[in-house]
């Protein structure tokens, strides 16, 4: 896919999305104080919103829903990976294995 | 930014507590790299992009919305969602910048890192001297910066040169889901991951992708709920 100028204003804006909520604090000083509630609410945000990314990856084939299929596969492996190793490498070795072993291997 | 003895004992000493932990910030560089050129992304526009916002997950999470062309302000909105967690962060360390210039501050904001949180934090907090403190920040900051720049080239570079049906982007995915799982060791996370993800999967058919946000809102009132809903069931469990 070939992408135009466009594509580096989406940056620019994905950048301030990034370096604003991490600058504020630092920035306004430590007066201002975050609502306790406000506080507790964010720390759901991220897992919320990466579970939300990744879902459509793993469990749809081509726009269907499909329970079983290797991308599933491969990131239950992945997953069992990280939670019992520390290896920062093994999760990607682990789970690019079985996705590749099966697509090449057993012509899944 | 003075170089004073403190400074650079500082920065020092936050370089050796960050070292062992840096390890983990070369795959996740090199897959967001190959993430980047695996959208279609020339290695000037990924690198570009991975100067410009340096964000891991808000790099990686944006990648599929920006392939799919998605709206502009459903791409923002998302990484400002993945970004939020640093708003928890930047106040929790505010405290030892406090007598730093503004520009200075805006490039401590810029460069905070949930690694470098992870292993500064404490250190950082307990100290009193200014001059100590911001070299430790600074030192492993500027560290993790290198870091992710160099093997995120190597992964933009590796990546041109790997078939199409490798499928490399896949790797994306399971960088997001290595961040996601050690969270849902806790029941309120779990709850929030799983209410986003199904709540992403029932609400795909809504129209300029905004079940992702409907999705991701749904997930955090779940969380939040069950938060409330097991500290009411037992009060013990409340500080977990």
């Amino acid at each position: 896919m070939n992408y135009d100028s466009s594509l580096w204003l989406t940056f620019i804006l994905i950048g301030l999305a990034t370096t604003l909520p991490r600058g504020s604090f630092i920035v306004l000083g430590s007066r201002v104080k975050l609502p306790s509630v406000v506080h507790r609410a964010l720390r759901y945000a991220p897992a919320a919103a990466l579970a939300a990314i990744v879902a459509p990856d793993v469990f749809l084939v081509s726009g269907d829903l499909h329970p079983f299929n290797l991308k599933l596969a491969a990131a239950v492996v992945a997953v069992v990976a990280a939670l019992y190793s520390r290896n920062p490498w093994l999760p990607f070795i682990a789970g690019m294995g079985v996705l590749l072993g099966l697509r090449f291997g057993l012509g899944w | 930014m003075k170089l004073t003895p403190a400074f650079r004992q500082g920065a020092c000493e936050g370089f050796r507590d960050f070292l062992p932990l840096s390890v983990g910030v070369i795959p996740w560089a090199m897959v967001t790299g190959i993430a980047m050129v695996s959208t279609g992304f020339t290695p000037l526009q990924a690198m570009g992009m991975n100067v410009i916002v340096y964000a891991g997950s808000a790099q990686l999470g944006t990648l599929p919305l920006i392939g799919a062309g998605a709206p502009l302000w459903l791409i923002v909105t998302t990484a400002l969602v993945l970004n939020l967690r640093f708003v928890i962060f930047s106040a929790a360390i505010a405290g030892a910048f406090r007598e730093c210039s503004l520009p200075m501050r805006w490039l401590c904001g810029h460069l905070l890192s949930d690694g470098v949180f992870a292993s500064c934090m404490k250190r950082l907090r307990l100290s009193k001297d200014r001059h100590w403190q911001l070299g430790y920040y600074i030192g492993p900051s500027l560290w993790c910066w290198l870091l992710w720049q160099c093997f995120a080239l190597v992964g933009v570079l590796a990546a041109a040169s790997i078939p199409k049906s490798w499928s490399l982007e896949f790797m994306a995915s399971i960088a997001m889901l290595i961040i996601v799982a050690p969270m849902t060791k806790l029941r309120p996370m779990l709850v929030a991951a799983v209410t986003g993800a199904v709540g992403a999967l029932a609400l795909r058919g809504m129209p300029l992708r905004l079940g992702l946000i409907v999705a991701i809102v749904l997930g955090i009132a779940a969380g939040f709920a069950a938060e409330h809903w097991q500290a009411k069931r037992s009060p013990a469990n409340e500080a977990e």
